[in-house]
């Protein structure tokens, strides 16, 4: 035997090691997700009413699906909350990592009070915001009262209740970002700071040519599984507004409307299809995301 | 020595083995209403008093998730053994056969209203007994009234004196509506539909396409819209409308009899309030639904369980219920039993309407186009749509399901 068909098995047999450590994770992951992600593909192209009976009808859910304007609404909802949560809940949680990465007073205390809203349930978070966006008691509407502002009945005007979702939706989820930025904000080697300050750059400058590039692979992370996070928004928009308010329709993500078709109205079928379509959502702006991280993402 | 351990740990199981089996059968009952739970537990006493080796184990599941766990519950096929079921929801489970036959049970359902015995029957099998009926009352604040110098509701009214008098009633200054006209088919539209000969789903059939339902919609939509004497959907949204009411800014509302064991010990409202029967269109009409206890088919004790149903159908458990305001019961004479429960309000008011009850309107299908009146009703309000485009979609969207 020579020494190369030793390493080969060597090789083999650490292989078989490695797959052996894995298969716990790849079982779950085999159970739960991917062979459910096969099931309602196929079951999307089935007629699935109920707990009995399914007939195949190729692709006739998603011609209903793409025929209704409700999806076309509820697919604009899913990306306008995209819009008004990403960008801003990101550019909230990078200032305020910046400014809890000084040195200031109750620094921990304030790291604490901003992580707060991750370990509180999302429905109890929704249902005190509902009270503080009540137009006539909840607190919100009677401060901007005193700044002489007439507040607008939040959680039931089309248009105005995906905001205010919006906003339930960067608070809760602020900390984790902020958190996620933290982290990275402490490991840029003061090296490179000092080095900046022998060359005598300004604070812009160091923000924006040291800053920024060192800790630009988390923030790639961060908007990453936050859009994803806010593509899925389901329990705030669901518990804030049901089928008989008025701003229901312009407020339903594609998560509600799936949840609806699915699991109330009992139209499996046509619910799958909604959760490919999704699914295709969700792939397109990844991919989209992994090509921009190419370009704007910095690895040291 | 694990050989050992191993057998004198399996010993010791042994006994717990056969206690399970041949003493004790525990029964697990699913409801989703938290009043009802000391009812449905004294019932579930009394049933074991009389057979001391059946235990039934009584479970709350708020409504919101109670038939997304049913679902699954019946899909993987481990339904509770028994249940309550709702009208709208029966026939799924019914289709699907997860429900256990209890036609074999020779129960007299003559004690019964009619209209709850059938919601429960498919294809010529019995899978539920009415557990309960429930109607719609007119709830109104005595105290508005008191102020608004307006004489309280009583069998005269008709609609035309429902709207004169919120009219009346309502002073937007202080906050107080006459009428709260919320976005609601049971307690609401549903009743003004009937009340003016037109139906919503009959023989298969939808009913939006027929004038009466849609001049009943008119009318009730105006509550809000065009007399402002009802707050709007986008308020109802905000605050609910019964919250409304039991904050004393409606000073009448349609009120379904479930909510009573609520408002008799809300302290804001429990002394202010009273009840009358509806208000008469060019007919009289109250929608009435029933509940019904059913049993799950792949239970382990399929007779225990038939059993069990049967005595919480019988009058002695209908007594029991009603004692416990749970709801009106809906063995035939009971009822007194619940109106005597609550000695200062006219509760009778609820029985009173049964006699010219509509079912609320089920069919197979229903779960299928129940959130289509929402939707466009909903736009309705809105400015969207007008009614009558609404009426078509709605028209238009249960004949195509009902026809699939």
């Amino acid at each position: 035997m020579d020494l190369r068909t030793v390493n080969k098995r060597r090789f083999k047999a650490e292989y078989a090691w490695g797959y052996l450590f894995i298969m716990p994770t790849i079982i779950g992951l085999v159970i739960l997700n991917i062979y459910p992600l096969f099931d309602t593909l196929v079951l999307s192209l089935y007629k699935k009413q109920g707990l009995v009976g399914m007939k195949y009808v190729g692709l006739e859910n998603y011609v209903k699906l793409f025929g209704d304007s409700l999806t076309w609404q509820s697919t604009l909802n899913t990306f306008l909350y995209v819009i008004y949560t990403v960008p801003i809940g990101i550019f909230l949680s990078l200032i305020l990592a910046t400014m809890l990465n000084n040195k200031i007073r109750f620094k921990s205390l304030f790291r604490g009070i901003y992580f707060l809203p991750i370990v509180v349930a999302p429905a109890a978070v929704t249902l005190v915001w509902k009270w503080i966006f009540n137009s006539e008691f909840g607190i919100l509407n009677q401060f901007l009262n005193l700044l002489g502002i007439k507040g607008p009945v939040w959680i039931s005007t089309p248009g105005v209740t995906l905001i205010a979702a919006a906003i339930i939706g960067i608070w809760s989820n602020i900390g984790y970002d902020l958190v996620m930025i933290l982290a990275g904000l402490q490991s840029i080697p003061g090296t490179l700071y000092e080095a900046a300050d022998i060359d005598g750059v300004n604070a812009w400058q160091r923000f924006f040519y040291i800053t920024i590039p060192q800790i630009s692979p988390v923030l790639f992370f961060v908007t990453v599984m936050r859009t994803m996070n806010s593509l899925k928004q389901f329990d705030t928009i669901y518990l804030l507004v049901d089928r008989s308010n008025p701003a229901f329709r312009s407020t339903q993500t594609l998560m509600v409307q799936f949840y609806i078709e699915a699991f109330q109205k009992y139209n499996q079928g046509y619910g799958a299809a909604i959760a490919a379509w999704m699914f295709v959502i969700i792939m397109l702006i990844t991919v989209i995301q992994f090509i921009g991280e190419k370009k704007l993402v910095h690895y040291t | 020595m694990k050989k050992l351990l191993c057998f004198v740990l399996c010993l010791a199981m042994m006994p717990f083995v056969f206690s399970a089996s041949a003493e004790n059968i525990s029964i697990n009952f699913s409801i989703w209403d938290k009043n009802q739970q000391p009812g449905m537990e004294a019932i579930a006493a009394a049933y074991t008093e009389k057979n001391p080796d059946v235990t039934i184990n009584v479970q709350v599941t708020p409504w919101s998730e109670y038939w997304t766990k049913l679902q699954a519950a019946a899909a993987g096929g481990s339904l509770p053994d028994v249940f309550w079921m709702h009208s709208n929801q029966f026939y799924v489970y019914a289709e699907a056969g997860t429900m256990l036959d209890l036609t074999d049970l020779n129960i007299d359902y003559s004690p019964y209203p009619e209209g709850v015995t059938a919601m429960y029957q498919y294809e010529g099998g019995q899978y539920a007994v009415p557990k309960d009926y429930d109607t719609i009352a007119l709830a109104y604040n005595k105290e508005i009234f008191d102020n608004a110098g307006v004489a309280y509701p009583d069998d005269t009214w008709t609609w035309d004196t429902l709207l004169e008098n919120a009219k009346k009633l309502t002073d937007k200054e202080k906050g107080i509506y006459g009428y709260g006209a919320p976005l609601h088919d049971q307690e609401g539209f549903l009743n003004f539909i009937y009340q003016n000969e037109g139906y919503e789903f009959k023989d298969g059939k939808s009913g939006y396409d027929l004038p009466e339902t849609r001049e009943a919609l008119q009318f009730y939509i105006d509550f809000a819209l065009k007399h402002e004497v009802s707050p709007t959907p986008q308020s109802f949204a905000d605050v609910g409308a019964d919250d409304q009411f039991k904050a004393g800014r409606l000073a009448m509302l349609n009120v379904g009899t479930w909510m009573m064991s609520d408002y008799t010990v809300y302290d804001g409202i429990k002394d202010k309030f009273d009840l009358a029967v509806l208000p008469k269109g060019k007919v009289r009409a109250s929608i009435y639904n029933g509940l019904g206890y059913a049993g799950a088919a792949t239970t382990e004790h399929p007779e225990q369980v038939k059993d069990f149903i049967k005595f919480c159908g019988s009058e002695e458990a209908n007594i029991i219920q009603a004692e416990h305001k749970a709801a009106i019961p809906a063995y035939a004479g009971t009822e007194k039993y619940f109106v005597e429960q609550f000695s200062n309000i006219n509760i009778g008011a609820y029985p009173e309407m049964i006699s010219y009850g509509v079912p609320f309107p089920f069919s197979q299908r229903k779960s299928l186009w129940i959130n289509t009146e929402y939707e466009n009703l909903g736009a309705v309000y809105s400015g969207e749509f007008t009614l009558e485009e609404a009426c078509d979609r709605m028209h238009q969207t249960i004949t195509e399901v009902e026809a699939e």
